[in-house]
């Protein structure tokens, strides 16, 4: 984007992304500084030893796995709906939808609750990804919608007058041209459901189907705090997600490079 | 919108808008959508605004009904009021922060740099990581022998060591900051997709113009991507609403209440206090205030778009 | 490759993978156990916000030795979420069968849930069990003459513990009154080494700090205010609050107090051996235990030698004043909800902890409780504390005092302890003065009263 012909401008623009990107940086070091304290890597050797890991990390996997279909599906079908077709109330239903966005976690607790014990979902996945995904989904129809805003009317205009109808028009049209932020609702997703605490702390209740949020836990205690093994363990916890973003990085930049509307 | 795509879609719409009255329905699309949001969450903010007419402690069999009570209390309270400006003061600087930031670095990062995949993960991983795990560290870098001072010190900036978090005029920039740093990342890869969207063509005829990177920037980079923007104000802005993590782990909502956040007194005011009737009656303004903004940065969107 | 796959096909196989995944989801309950009695072995669950995993394995341990058949699952839950999580589960049915809860306002809102445990108790101890047991065990967990929780062991505060060896090292006394403790702190940061160090930012500890203040004033006062018997303007509790106050000025605070936390960022400063003095209560017992203070000092940062920690009286505040003594309350205590399907096994596990030899012996060793059943000591032959010789007769002296301590630490009403809180953060910043702030509070506690 910006001027990197002239070997100054090269250098000049290297720097400033160096400087911008330093205060990023500084307390990533801290913390893994922080968590190789005192034994060393040893704190990791204790963190990963824990017996209940795999199951942590294969929990996690599920709920953020199925809260992503379940947000991405949702999502894109409503952007779709709102962007490029006819909703009577259009405005009204989005703005609806928005407002979900605004409620603390801690506030679904106690009608959760009541509600996932009638339902007989307690203490199953289901308890934990629909409130996930609802609390997700109308954050990726905003943005999904912005996307799609952004789309000219005429390419789908365009292949409704070939003939195709709005599945097509959605699955052959929309979905490729979307993958840009699909890849970014799909990220976010992620994170969101991989990171929460409070719903799996409450709604799973044994051990074996906590997830990986719940691993820091086990080094703090009422009276102790072993900060060394809760930052390798956060550390541990993290990595995960870093991965799937630096791979899904490339995905969506293929998208960006294959040049959506040209 | 680029004057470019404007005046093509201003012909095409003229040409088009018999095609669109023909367009089907989008209610089934929108519908599951609807139903698994609004459903399972219009029902708790339904079932929050009754209990915010109770006097209630959560699991007492017997909620006393107090009708409006709880939210004349809450308009006399001080504490609400300096959470709302705190509130709105954190929306208002991390926005304009991580706008300005998220763009620069999404522009950056986009031209032709070295070790560009090692920035874009070092940017986006504050985002990734909860910040229940990042507290202590945080508490540590602002602590009056922490590693923000460390570094002050080394560099020749010594006179500037302060005690970030015991102070309170300090206390809500280092909430600010933390925030920026674990959401730029946000803004960073959304601008980074719809970036990809810009015709390359055009910011290399500006350049062929003389324009230099600063003009670039203002004039065709940050009007390019005014849709990702207003989402992200949308965003930021309920997001700022909700702010709960950062202030309650680093600065317990202190000292002093002079980080207290909406998200935080609701909280307090929730579970360990148990006055869940008035917590109820936060959370029931909270979206209010919510709505009028909602209402406000759409109003500008519409204006925008005229 | 889209274009291969007719579209009602592939609406077909969406379906039916969506079908499949909601199969696979409810039937993965995560492998939850099966918590009816298999084979003679019943499972019960123990919910608690402590102690550590560790410790609790010891427990356990020790209790499968007398009961091998019933095995115990604990979740461990922290403080900032406990009630959350808590409060709907007990409301449901499918809560725990054991959840512990800390004396005062917990207490008051989760008792309803449980079972009287005073049949169990006296078929363990016989009729005259209460004279067994702590006094503050037994008042703080009883109601309407029913007891209502297992007392497990006390937590009593009021001490300061020192790092004895940088006093040795730098030829400093413990201080007796606050005068001296100025000096103290004085002659630790001429040689560049931390003197005191408090989280103020948590205000549960400034307020046991507070506490020991008023008592070297006026012993008793504080308790009564508390009660709504006395003024919180008070002309001698106005004294402690200037004299609380007055430690934010006069070096004996650390710089950047209110920014931290008691747990874990004070902790690990003293333990790291950065700073000399910290307050703390009879949970900083275990710290003699050489084993214990290692593992705590490595996860501080501090590869040295374990050094000695002993508990001194905190100083007095002002002229004339005594020398502080304890104050405390119960540990949590272990309930047993009225909705347990297994009720017998849940009590069994409640009692023993609270009532048995051998489990309360489990607590005076582990050192991070007073036991509650009297006469028990720790094994401190087998405990290898870092210098017996030192620590043995300081450890004894704080049981003894705490078995005698009436007074107690925990506010019921937590609207009170906010206020009291924000009072002493309101002081410490240098927002108001002692006196505003003792007026504000006192306006605080009658409007609380109603």
């Amino acid at each position: 984007m910006f001027d990197t012909r002239t070997r100054r401008g090269r250098w000049g623009l290297q720097l400033l992304v160096t400087v911008l990107v330093i205060p990023f940086a500084f307390p990533l070091v801290v913390m893994l500084q922080g968590s190789l304290v005192g034994q060393g890597l040893g704190n990791y050797a204790v963190v990963l030893s824990q017996p209940e890991l795999p199951y942590f990390f294969r929990n996690s996997l599920i709920i953020a796995a199925a809260t992503i279909v379940i947000v991405y599906a949702l999502a894109l079908l409503a952007a779709f709906g709102f962007s490029k077709l006819r909703v009577r109330g259009r405005e009204l239903l989005f703005w609806m939808l928005l407002i979900c966005l605004t409620l603390p976690e801690v506030v679904l607790l106690t009608p959760l609750f009541a509600t996932t014990l009638q339902l007989g979902i307690y203490n199953t996945y289901w308890a934990v990804v629909l409130p996930l995904a609802a609390l997700q989904i109308p954050f990726a129809v905003l943005l999904a919608r912005a996307f799609l805003d952004g789309v000219p009317d005429d390419i789908v205009d365009a292949a409704r007058i070939d003939g195709a109808s709005s599945m097509q028009v959605f699955l052959y049209v929309i979905v490729p041209l979307t993958r840009p932020i699909a890849a970014a609702i799909v990220v976010l997703t992620l994170i969101g459901a991989w990171n929460d605490y409070l719903l799996p702390l409450v709604f799973l209740t044994d051990p074996q189907s906590q997830t990986i949020t719940l691993l820091p836990q086990f080094f703090i205690g009422q009276f102790s705090y072993d900060t060394t093994k809760v930052l390798a363990a956060s550390v541990v916890s993290a990595l995960p997600i870093v991965v799937a973003y630096m791979l899904l990085q490339r995905y969506f930049e293929r998208g960006l490079a294959a040049g959506a509307l040209k | 919108m680029t004057s470019v795509h404007r005046g093509t879609a201003a012909a095409h719409a003229r040409a088009g808008r018999s095609v669109r009255s023909l367009r089907p329905q989008g209610y089934l699309w929108v519908l599951p959508a609807l139903i698994v949001s609004a459903g399972i969450l219009y029902y708790s903010i339904g079932y929050t605004g009754y209990i915010s007419t109770l006097d209630w402690d959560g699991s007492s069999p017997a909620p006393e009904p107090v009708g409006f009570d709880n939210f004349v209390t809450l308009f006399g309270d001080p504490v609400f009021w300096a959470a709302l400006q705190h509130t709105v003061l954190f929306f208002v600087v991390t926005f304009a922060l991580q706008t300005f930031l998220g763009l620069l670095l999404a522009a950056l990062l986009h031209s032709n740099i070295r070790w560009r995949g090692l920035y874009r993960v070092l940017v986006f991983v504050p985002v990734v990581i909860a910040p229940a795990f990042m507290a202590p560290v945080f508490r540590q870098i602002f602590a009056a022998d922490g590693a923000l001072n460390w570094v002050l010190e080394h560099i020749g900036l010594g006179f500037l060591t302060h005690s970030w978090l015991a102070d309170s005029a300090t206390a809500l920039p280092v909430v600010m900051l933390i925030a920026v740093w674990g959401s730029t990342g946000v803004n960073f890869i959304l601008y980074s997709a719809a970036l990809g969207q810009i015709d390359p063509q055009i910011v290399e005829a500006a350049r062929m113009d003389g324009a230099g990177g600063v003009r670039v920037f203002w004039s065709i980079l940050l009007p390019s991507v005014r849709g990702t923007t207003l989402a992200l104000a949308i965003l930021t802005a309920i997001g700022s609403l909700k702010t709960f993590d950062i202030p309650y782990l680093v600065t317990n909502a202190g000292p002093n209440h002079a980080t207290e956040f909406l998200g935080t007194y609701i909280y307090t005011q929730s579970i360990p206090l148990a006055h869940v009737g008035y917590g109820a009656a936060l959370s029931v303004m909270l979206l209010v205030i919510a709505v009028i903004m909602a209402l406000v940065l759409n109003l500008r969107r519409e204006r925008g778009e005229a | 490759m889209r274009n291969a796959i007719p579209r009602r096909a592939r609406v077909v196989i969406a379906a039916g993978t969506v079908a499949l995944a909601g199969v696979a989801l409810s039937a993965c309950t995560g492998g939850q156990p099966d918590t009816s009695a298999s084979g003679g072995t019943t499972e019960i669950s123990w919910w608690a916000y402590g102690p550590d995993v560790s410790v609790v394995d010891q427990y356990l341990a020790a209790f499968n030795e007398e009961h091998p058949d019933i095995k115990v699952n604990f979740k461990l839950i922290s403080q900032d979420t406990y009630d959350a999580v808590l409060r709907p589960a007990l409301a449901s049915n499918s809560g725990p069968d054991v959840f512990t809860e800390d004396p005062g306002a917990r207490f008051e809102q989760f008792q309803s849930y449980g079972t009287d445990l005073t049949p169990a108790f006296e078929d363990a101890l016989g009729s005259d069990w209460s004279s067994q047991l702590a006094q503050i065990g037994v008042d703080a967990f009883t109601k309407d003459g029913k007891l209502m929780a297992a007392p497990v062991g006390g937590d009593f505060a009021g001490t300061i513990w020192i790092n004895q060896d940088l006093f040795t090292e730098y030829g400093q006394t413990p201080p007796t009154t606050f005068d001296e403790w100025v000096d103290v702190c004085a002659a630790f940061r001429s040689h560049d080494v931390g003197c005191f160090v408090q989280g103020a930012q948590q205000t549960d500890f400034d307020q046991d700090m507070f506490q020991a203040i008023a008592d070297t004033i006026e012993p008793g006062l504080y308790s009564e205010a508390v009660a709504g018997d006395a003024a919180w303007d008070d002309p001698q509790l106005v004294q402690a609050f200037q004299a609380w106050g007055d430690t934010f000025t006069n070096g004996i605070m650390q710089d950047g107090a209110l920014g931290i936390t008691q747990f874990p960022d004070a902790n690990n400063e003293f333990l790291a051996g950065k700073y000399a003095m910290v307050m703390m209560g009879t949970w900083y017992m275990q710290n003699t235990r050489t084993d214990i203070l290692t593992a705590g000092m490595t996860a501080a940062g501090n590869t040295g030698a374990p050094f000695v920690a002993v508990p001194i009286q905190f100083p007095a505040a002002v002229e004339g004043g005594t020398p502080g003594g304890l104050f405390g309350n119960s540990g949590g205590g272990l309930a047993v909800s009225a909705k347990s399907a297994h009720k017998e096994a849940a009590t069994t596990f409640a009692t023993w902890l609270a009532t048995a030899p051998a489990g309360q012996q489990v607590v005076a060793d582990l050192m991070v409780n007073t036991p509650s059943l009297k006469g028990i000591t720790p094994d401190f032959a087998a405990l290898g504390l870092v210098a017996p010789d030192v620590q043995q007769p300081k450890i004894e002296w704080m049981i003894d005092e705490a078995s005698k301590v009436t007074e107690t630490r925990k506010l019921v009403d937590p609207d009170l302890e906010q206020a009291l809180g924000t009072a002493l953060t309101t002081i410490a910043a240098g927002d108001a003065s002692p006196a505003q702030a003792a007026a504000t509070l006192q306006q605080t506690a009658e409007s609380l009263r109603g």
